[in-house]
């Protein structure tokens, strides 16, 4: 009888400990990003600190050049063994959710990440109402100019409007000693694009107004010819401009070398800058976007980055994967306040969209003036357009920007073909 | 009597055929049908919609997909004939120095040609990107020694294609050299002995002997150089993206832009099945003046 008891005992405990196994089941949740590896080894921090209090959640992170994010995600990412946690551009999303890749936040943490985030950010992770990632990061772009070689040129402070601007770069420019004055980019969508879309928003213009292009309006016009102007001057050397978004190439490479006067650049490539220029990056000053004779203030364009969760993930792995998010994106898991997601961030020099986040580090951001001039500009900053084939029309765009730069076409043409490939590219993916 | 030998003939032959017909057939087959279709590739293949032949009259078209496409045809066609154009001729010379034995360092010379095609397309593209930079890169350092102003390589249009052609015949031009060598080898001694006895000079063997009998090895170096060259994509992708202003977008390149990054399945496959079919005829082409030039010998 004993013996049938220790048995019994013994199938007891067993069956017990299996049912609690069943019931927590371990979760496998994959981070794709496009960060470093410096950065990546902060994330990787983070996730460890999450699974001391999650034994049952296993995370690893996986890092992309930003150039194969997309691709990535487009040909791994979406199946049932891509990876389940991603981090995003905000203009990728309205594809992504088209083609059903991405899940939408759960019902209590959407709630919570709308309390805590602005409403311009929020509106750029949701589709029809429907919040689909948690924010982290917002760029913006500001003036770049290099205060060292401004001084040699006899320019007292940042140009204010385009007139102050194109007479800067006047200024600047020195043929003999191979010096231009504005730095414009290309080879690299968003590098051509956003530099022309702050020119733009801050001559009063805009790209896209409900899903449709405006690039045939007075303010783009003025926009196109200012491209026009600074090619034909001289003063912008496209054989200067070759840039990818690994921060290589003739276009960083000119400016760290202070060859370039000025260019329009996002915040987040301060880390870049420093590491090209040592004690140089102090002759680096940040100005707002010099104003158009259309605009009424300096203005500028912002786009936000998200972490998404794969919709093919297991429901375990999904439910995992939205907890730590809500856990890395909170106020409770980052220093003073602070979300682990937000210092991540500003340790890149990016700013951080969480309102706590911006509260927490508000010191830091506003004692580093490289920052600084980017942080004053945000109010004023106007969303880069998030629609359907918004990759081909930032794709499109670029090369009509690229044939003005080479001199392939004149501003009017570039103006009518730009506005004309938007049309048939939005109206046909918006079907 | 012939039913066992056709049984154990197919059972012979279907490990092998069953595996080309899934791994190269089915495939291509695939892509056929999927460019009669509207399908995006992030959805299942019950999502595609049949649009007949629209894909292909869009690559066609006057909006951006039609130029771009067309734009990279052209820019594929030229870094084709350039690539074959500049390898085949160096091959062969290459290959001549190679072969002799007069002077020593055949050996050598065979070595360092070839160790270029092992090195990583990675590795080259970093290299290459800064050899070329227009301001700081020491190629144009080089050219200013003799006189020749900067060049801007990969940062002009006009320039950009032909800078990562030259590229390629860097790192491929030791792999045929190899090709000709062994096509060298395979030339009797005797015949070089006959004309140099009936007063044949170097040049004259070398039309008459060395290059006719070349013909099976340049016409298989063509072949394969035409199919690697219409299938570059590392260096574009790696140092060009494309640009500037697509002078660098080739098809294999687009193709990935569109059918991936865009998830136009459809319509990347159009361009794949057009991309195949410029490649069926290039080597048609190449195999009819091949024949013709040998019927034209005899």
């Amino acid at each position: 009888m004993h013996l049938m008891r220790a048995f019994a005992g013994a199938a007891g405990i067993a069956a017990l400990l299996m049912s609690s196994t069943a019931l927590v089941q371990a979760a496998d949740v994959s981070f794709l990003t496009h960060w470093a590896p410096d950065t990546v080894a902060k994330l990787e921090a983070a996730a460890a600190t999450y699974s001391q209090s999650h034994p049952d959640t296993k995370i690893t992170v996986r890092a992309v050049p930003f150039g194969d994010l997309l691709t990535t995600l487009r040909s791994s990412g979406g199946g049932a063994g891509g990876a389940t946690i991603a981090g995003i551009y905000d203009a990728w999303l309205p594809d992504l959710v088209k083609d059903g890749l991405v899940t939408p936040v759960p019902d209590a943490i959407a709630t919570d990440t709308k309390a805590n985030w602005p409403g311009g950010v929020i509106g750029a992770a949701s589709i029809g109402g429907t919040l689909y990632g948690i924010p982290n990061e917002i760029d913006v772009y500001a003036l770049n100019y290099n205060k060292k070689l401004f001084a040699a040129a006899g320019i007292t402070e940042a140009p204010k409007t385009w007139d102050e601007f194109f007479a800067a770069a006047e200024k600047l420019t020195d043929k003999s000693k191979g010096q231009q004055g504005f730095g414009m980019i290309n080879s690299w969508a968003a590098g051509v694009l956003h530099p022309f879309a702050s020119l733009l928003v801050s001559n009063g213009g805009d790209l896209v107004v409900d899903g449709k292009p405006v690039l045939d309006s007075k303010q783009a016009t003025e926009t196109f010819e200012l491209y026009e102007k600074l090619i034909k001057s001289g003063y912008s050397d496209p054989a200067m401009a070759t840039a990818d978004a690994n921060t290589t190439g003739p276009f960083l490479d000119s400016f760290v070398s202070g060859k370039t006067g000025m260019i329009i650049m996002a915040n987040w490539w301060e880390s870049a800058l420093k590491a090209g220029m040592g004690d140089a990056f102090a002759d680096v000053a940040t100005a707002p976007i010099p104003v158009g004779p259309s605009g009424d203030k300096a203005r500028s364009i912002s786009y936000s980055w998200m972490t998404v969760v794969n919709s093919k993930a297991s429901v375990e792995e999904q439910a995992a994967a939205w907890d730590f998010l809500n856990w890395l994106n909170g106020p409770e898991s980052g220093p003073n306040g602070a979300s682990a997601m937000g210092d991540i961030l500003v340790s890149m020099g990016i700013l951080p969209s969480r309102t706590s986040d911006g509260a927490a580090f508000a010191e830091k951001l506003s004692s580093d003036p490289f920052l600084k001039g980017y942080t004053e500009t945000l109010a004023d900053a106007k969303g880069f357009p998030v629609v359907l084939g918004g990759q081909e029309f930032s794709e499109s765009l670029q090369k009509t920007l690229e044939s003005i730069q080479f001199g392939q076409i004149s501003a009017a043409d570039a103006q009518a073909t730009a506005q004309s490939d938007a049309t048939e590219i939005l109206a046909r993916n918006a079907k | 009597m012939q039913r066992p030998n056709t049984k154990s003939t197919i059972a012979m032959l279907a490990p092998a055929t069953g595996l080309i017909a899934v791994f190269v057939l089915v495939p291509m087959l695939m892509t056929i049908w999927l460019s009669f279709q509207d399908w995006s590739t992030q959805t299942g293949f019950e999502t595609a919609k049949f649009v007949g032949v629209q894909n292909f009259i869009d690559l066609f078209a006057a909006n951006s997909v039609g130029r771009d496409f067309k734009a990279a045809l052209v820019n594929t066609a030229i870094y084709t004939v350039l690539s074959v154009v500049l390898i085949l001729p160096l091959s062969v010379a290459f290959g001549l120095l190679v072969h002799q034995k007069i002077a020593p360092g055949g050996i050598v010379l065979r070595t360092v040609l070839f160790s270029t095609y092992m090195v990583p397309m990675i590795a080259v593209a970093l290299v290459f990107s800064k050899l070329y930079s227009p301001t700081e890169g020491p190629i144009n350092q080089i050219l200013g020694w003799v006189g020749i102003p900067p060049q801007k390589w990969l940062s002009s249009p006009q320039t950009a294609l032909v800078s990562v052609v030259l590229l390629n015949v860097w790192q491929q031009v030791g792999y045929f050299t190899v090709l000709v060598v062994a096509g060298l080898t395979q030339i009797p001694d005797s015949l070089h002995e006959a004309a140099r006895i009936d007063g044949a000079n170097a040049g004259q063997r070398f039309w008459s002997i060395t290059l006719p009998m070349l013909g099976n090895t340049l016409l298989f170096s063509a072949v394969i150089a035409i199919i690697n060259a219409v299938q570059v994509f590392e260096p574009v992708a790696l140092i060009t993206q494309g640009g500037p202003v697509n002078a660098t977008n080739v098809l294999t390149y687009h193709i990935r832009r569109v059918g991936i990054e865009r998830a136009q399945g459809g319509l990347g496959s159009a361009m794949a099945v057009t991309l195949m079919l410029s490649l069926i005829v290039a080597i048609g082409v190449l195999f009819a003046f091949a024949r013709r030039s040998r019927e034209d010998r005899k």
